[in-house]
């Protein structure tokens, strides 16, 4: 009995799990709208899996990259600004180049090895300023959200670059056995840093960074390189969202693709219960709360909610979900109802 | 580097002018800088809005080709930073201290601009407002206001749906940003002249804030949303258009036979997707209209009396053939 | 303390936390115009008391009296309104605020006009005058004050709502011992003003210097109220520790008579070693198997001396020779891989990881030491843990619990473990048993004599120049910044000789530490 209700505790003090009681919430909305949302069609002809989930894994692939990159960074307690600003960079890249070559797949993946090295390179400056000049990751990222954007215009010459080519587009609108090559390809990446990170000693030296990084420094934890490598790795991550979210309509968008989807990020990472302190991270978490999002952005579409009340929406949904993971204000309802109980027998008593 | 060149430029124009007025002595007292001198160089400020799309690009160039230094003018061009309101209000408000001698402006959102345009008025410099109006349109505030006109625009692309669909169907809007006054504008002529037929039904509205990549998310899971039962979209700019119409080849439909997609702006690529039947309907929201504008400064600065709104004609494409005829030519 | 009543009287106590019971029928009582020290271990429960009479932590079972009402308080601030004040181990001030600003924070005076700072700089000069420290400058940033200031401008702050009861928990763990004869001077003032005070410290030295009454806690129980001149100290460990206490004072004697003489090649040879501003060139030789103290007051230079053997600072000038080579040490991850290993004073800051478990924190330094694409297996990682939480007695020995839930001692122990599995030939220890019970104290003294032992080279810095003479077989002893004298230890060396050494050298006694 006490063994349950103390399982059920820590289960609720997981702030992850209240992320899937959301998806899950939003999800029930939906199906409330139209009772067929959750069902998946099969197209024997393209031989491709259709239907809302199948949308919302799709949207969700470029959030769930710059939230993991993100999760990392923050787990340093830094934090970076420019995950949107490289997206589009990195989708600069690839339209600029791909529109002056022929559709090859050969070109396809020269693009891409182009636009992510450049991703990883402006991470790794980002990672520079943070741990060799000793910036603030807050100030040395919003340069780089800046300077980001700006590169990208410089890169198209102020244009939304329109490009062709079937193997790059294939990354983002592609399937495999049904399921979106994006998903697909997104997950592969989530699984791979988590075993990077998780396997080996990475997550540990990281969380030791973001919780004492005097402590750590005198344990031999060498700051300077993990910081490097961290934004690297969010600048790569960045890319690859870039890459995903132009591929889909093989359109870069300077003003538009990846802008402010560093919070997003934020917000995804935060929702997954890494702290904005730094310390312990859940990449776990960060997934969920990328899908978390992916779906919220679907559900205002779906219910048709007015464009003006979209931001209102999302906002409380958020701060929804964020009253009920803070420990306080749980105790504080749970006081309540004990506090009624009490009256109540009191009552019965008197 | 070149901003310096550039406040180097404005300084040095500045004490050629003193030096002029000093020149001048006490003769008559006409403060007004105007242009008729020739030789002297006119200073215009453009508070732009910056890469947004392939239309403001031809329309923003177009202006910056027209007031050129060989035609007499100084053109200082400030983009807005990420589209946002906040630095064009600052560099609106540096214009006005420098003292240029007009201020031609873009808005990105259409509200707010009362003391940033008083200021103006205040320091006795003409407001010319480019494409973008503002709200509410106090015409005081400004001398004229160059456009096409949003509302005849969408109005066309009304009128087109209807009697492309005698029938009736559903429709979807794809809109810009909530509260820009483009966006407002567009809706307004939709709705006036769509209203009228009654078997046209909408569906819904909902904004892909000009992109590409948001429109077909959006559209997408409008498709979803509605068992695929929509004929018509209403697509505000080109860009959202083309986004609509890969959605709905992701959804198995063919773009122009199952759903019929109606633009706004007439840049290229557009046009291609119209010659390619991918789009069906393409309203020009004609950029190129420096020209005008310049022979409007010129009377503005001479102090002729302008009309409050100037339109800019526009064509419309309802045909592949019409879009490919116009392709060669077209510039953006 | 004669025929008045108790200020406050807890009675049958009882706080349990998860799997623990932290407090178990605990009785308490406090007068007005007494100095009653709270004793225990680490653990035995000093901490939870205190928070269960501030109301930091609900009580489940017992009567808390306040002047005879019974109370129960919400948090520190209300008790602090019903006139109990907290002032507490680390200085909770702000450091960019002056000292009147830190003194009268959320009590400012005020006027018409918002906060009137004369009137408010005013009172706090009052506040202060009362506690004898009228001399401080109340403009001067609080920052540029020593811990010690600091500390007495903590109390000021927690004597400006006029108190009946003042907690004072572990003030004198970072002092020495000339600024603990300030504190308590004001300590003294403020009992003969009739205050009630509640001192809580691990200095047995300062218990019977100031303290009227003794109450010592164990394992969460209550073991006695006693009054301080019929409890010898002898008896007050063995009723703290629940155990003999002659077996843990024979080690240091043992150690002293058997002097160690060092032989060949020195393991670290450093000459003009120094850095500009911290630390005066100073030369040193280190042998495998000897340890080294380095004694001297608070902020003569011996933590910075430290610092610069494990490059935590970097040197500016000096050679370094380790095991005959010439060496450059700029970083600890070098000094790591060179087998030394650096376990600092600030054990919070510098020390722990309060948010790892004891088994990361454990492990931290080897895996550094690896690199992170070289972990340790998690059965390496377990292996590890448990031959340290078992070698060094670690209680509660659960590898898996946040190592901040720990007590002091036994964090120190965990952060032992850390250096000790690195395998150094070289450890430096900054102040291992600062503000530690005395059998954890026992404990680490006998690893360091262990370790030695093995072969192992110490450096060994404590305060407590007693602790230094019992365990070093040289003692270095320092002041300002520099190496003052070089002392063989033996018989006839003890506290008083070093005193007498530093006392000799210089005229200055006011002491400007920092």
């Amino acid at each position: 009995m006490r063994d349950v209700a103390a399982r059920r505790g820590a289960i609720m003090r997981n702030p992850a799990f209240w992320g899937v009681i959301a998806i899950a919430a939003l999800l029930a909305i939906n199906v409330i709208k139209d009772p067929s949302y959750l069902s998946i069609g099969y197209n024997g002809e393209t031989g491709r899996l259709s239907g809302n989930l199948v949308d919302i894994l799709r949207a969700a692939a470029p959030i769930l990259m710059i939230a993991v990159g993100m999760c990392l960074v923050v787990a340093t307690s830094g934090i970076d600004l420019s995950v949107g600003s490289i997206m589009v960079v990195a989708g600069a890249v690839s339209m600029e180049l791909l529109s002056g070559m022929d559709g090859s797949t050969g070109n396809a993946a020269l693009t891409l090895a182009v636009a992510l090295g450049i991703a990883t390179a402006l991470g790794a400056v980002n990672g520079i300023l943070v741990s060799v000049v000793g910036l603030q990751p807050f100030i040395s990222t919003l340069v780089m959200m800046l300077a980001g954007r700006g590169i990208a215009k410089v890169i198209t010459g102020g244009q939304n670059t329109t490009a062709d080519n079937d193997s790059f587009a294939w990354l983002a609108n592609g399937y495999v056995a049904g399921i979106p090559v994006v998903f697909l390809l997104a997950m592969a990446i989530v699984a791979l840093v988590w075993l990077l990170v998780r396997r080996s000693a990475l997550g540990l030296m990281l969380e030791a960074i973001g919780m004492d990084s005097r402590a750590s420094r005198l344990a031999g934890v060498k700051r300077r390189n993990l910081q490097l490598t961290v934004y690297s790795v969010s600048g790569l991550l960045a890319g690859v969202a870039g890459v995903f979210a132009t591929a889909s309509v093989m359109t870069v968008d300077v003003s538009r693709t990846g802008y402010q989807l560093e919070l997003d990020a934020i917000l995804a990472v935060v929702i997954g219960g890494t702290s904005l302190a730094g310390g312990k991270f859940s990449i776990g978490g960060a997934v969920i709360g990328g899908l978390l999002i992916a779906t919220l952005d679907k559900t205002v579409v779906f219910l048709g909610i007015p464009a003006s009340a979209t931001p209102a929406f999302k906002a409380i949904v958020i701060v929804v979900l964020c009253l009920l993971q803070s420990e306080r204000v749980r105790s504080l309802f749970r006081h309540r109802r004990a506090l009624r109980a009490q009256s109540q027998k009191e009552a019965v008593a008197a | 580097m070149r901003s310096n060149a550039r406040i180097a430029r404005a300084f040095a124009a500045a004490g050629a002018l003193t030096l002029a007025l000093t020149a001048c002595g006490g003769g008559d007292d006409d403060t007004s800088a105007s242009g008729d001198g020739g030789d002297e160089v006119v200073t215009v400020g453009f508070v732009a809005v910056g890469p947004e799309g392939g239309w403001r690009q031809a329309n923003e160039a177009n202006v910056q080709d027209t007031f050129t230094e060989e035609a007499g003018f100084e053109l200082k061009y400030a983009p807005a930073t990420n589209l946002d309101q906040r630095s064009q209000i600052d560099a609106f408000t540096s214009f006005v201290d420098e003292g240029v001698d007009v201020i031609l402006l873009s808005a990105t959102e259409g509200a707010g601009w009362e003391d940033s345009l008083r200021r103006a008025q205040e320091a006795e410099i003409p407001v010319i407002l480019v494409d973008r109006g503002i709200e509410p349109d106090d015409t005081d505030l400004y001398v004229t206001r160059i456009a096409p006109d949003n509302y005849e625009v969408s109005t066309s692309v009304a009128e087109w749906a209807v009697a492309a669909f005698p029938d009736g169907g559903n429709y979807f809007v794809l809109e810009g940003p909530a509260g820009v006054s483009v966006v407002n504008e567009r809706n307004q002529g939709w709705d006036d002249a769509v209203g009228s037929a009654a078997n046209l039904v909408k569906i819904g509205a909902q904004t892909a804030n000009w992109s590409t990549e948001e429109a077909k998310s959006v559209f997408e899971t409008v498709l979803r949303a509605n068992n695929n039962d929509i004929q018509i979209v209403f697509a505000q700019n080109d860009e959202m258009g083309l986004g609509a119409a890969i959605a709905v080849e992701e959804a198995g439909l063919t773009p122009g036979v199952d759903v019929q997609i109606a633009t706004i702006d007439g840049t290229k690529p557009a046009l291609e997707a119209l010659s390619e039947g991918r789009l069906s309907f393409v309203a020009e929201y004609n950029p190129l209209f420096g020209e005008t504008l310049l022979d409007v400064v010129g009377q503005v600065l001479d102090g002729e009396e302008v009309e409050p709104y100037i339109v800019v004609p526009s064509e419309t494409f309802d045909s592949p053939e019409a879009a490919t005829a116009a392709l060669p030519t077209r510039k953006y | 303390m004669t025929g008045a009543p108790p200020i406050v009287e807890m009675t049958g106590i009882s706080i349990s936390f998860p799997g623990v019971k932290a407090l178990d029928a605990v009785d308490f009582r406090l007068f007005p115009g007494e100095v009653h020290t709270l004793m225990g271990e680490n653990g035995a429960g000093k901490s939870t008391l205190i928070k269960a009479l501030t109301g930091v932590y609900k009580i489940d079972e017992g009567q808390i009296l306040v002047a005879g009402v019974e109370r129960r308080f919400g948090g520190t601030a209300d008790a602090q309104a019903a006139g109990i004040a907290t002032v507490y181990q680390e200085v909770n001030l702000c450091a960019n605020l002056s000292i009147g600003e830190n003194v009268m924070l959320g009590h400012e005076v005020r006027g018409p006009f918002g906060i009137n700072w004369k009137a408010t700089h005013r009172a706090a000069a009052g506040v202060l005058a009362t506690l004898g420290l009228e001399q401080l400058d109340l403009r001067r940033p609080l920052a540029t004050l020593s811990l010690a200031i600091q500390q007495l401008v903590a109390i000021s702050r927690a004597m400006v709502t006029e108190p009946k009861v003042l907690i004072l928990d572990e003030p004198t763990s970072s002092l020495d011992a000339n600024e603990v004869a300030n504190l308590f001077t004001v300590i003294r003032k403020l009992r003969d003003q009739g205050v009630a005070i509640l001192f809580v410290t691990h200095f047995l030295d300062q218990v019977y210097a100031i303290s009227d009454r003794i109450t010592v806690l164990r394992n969460g129980g209550f073991v006695g109220e006693y009054p301080t001149r019929e409890l010898d100290r002898t008896t007050l460990i063995s009723k703290m520790i629940g155990k003999d206490f002659a077996t843990l004072r024979s080690l240091g004697s043992e150690r002293q008579t058997h002097h160690y003489e060092p032989r060949g090649e020195p393991l670290l040879k450093a000459e003009d070693l120094g850095r500009k501003g911290s630390s005066e060139p100073t030369d040193l030789e280190l042998h495998q198997g000897e340890v080294l103290g380095l004694a001297g007051l608070l902020g003569s230079g011996r933590t910075e001396l430290a610092r610069l053997l494990y490059g935590a600072d970097r040197p500016d000038s000096g050679t370094v020779w380790l095991r005959g080579k010439k060496t450059d040490i700029h970083n600890p991850t070098a000094a790591l891989s060179h087998r030394i290993a650096f376990s600092s004073e600030n054990r919070r800051d510098e020390g722990i990881i309060r948010d790892l478990t004891v088994r990361e924190n454990l492990v931290l330094a080897v895996q550094a030491k690896r690199g992170w694409f070289r972990p340790l297996s998690r059965k390496e990682q377990d292996a590890l843990t448990r031959k340290y939480l078992a070698e060094l007695n670690v209680r509660p020995a659960d590898p898996e619990r946040p190592i901040k839930f720990l007590s002091g001692g036994n964090q120190q122990k965990v952060l032992l473990g850390r250096w000790l599995a690195t395998e150094p030939d070289l450890l430096i220890l900054d102040e291992p048993t600062r503000g530690i019970d005395v059998g954890a104290k026992a404990e680490i003294q006998a690893a360091v004599a262990a370790l030695a032992a093995k072969g192992v080279a110490v450096v060994f810095i404590s305060s407590e120049l007693e602790e230094v003479v019992r365990l070093s077989d040289r003692i270095i002893v320092m002041k300002d910044h520099r190496k003052l004298a070089e002392l063989e230890n033996g018989p006839h060396v003890t506290a008083e000789t070093i005193v007498a050494v530093i006392a000799d050298e210089g005229d200055d006694e006011e002491g400007d530490s920092e």
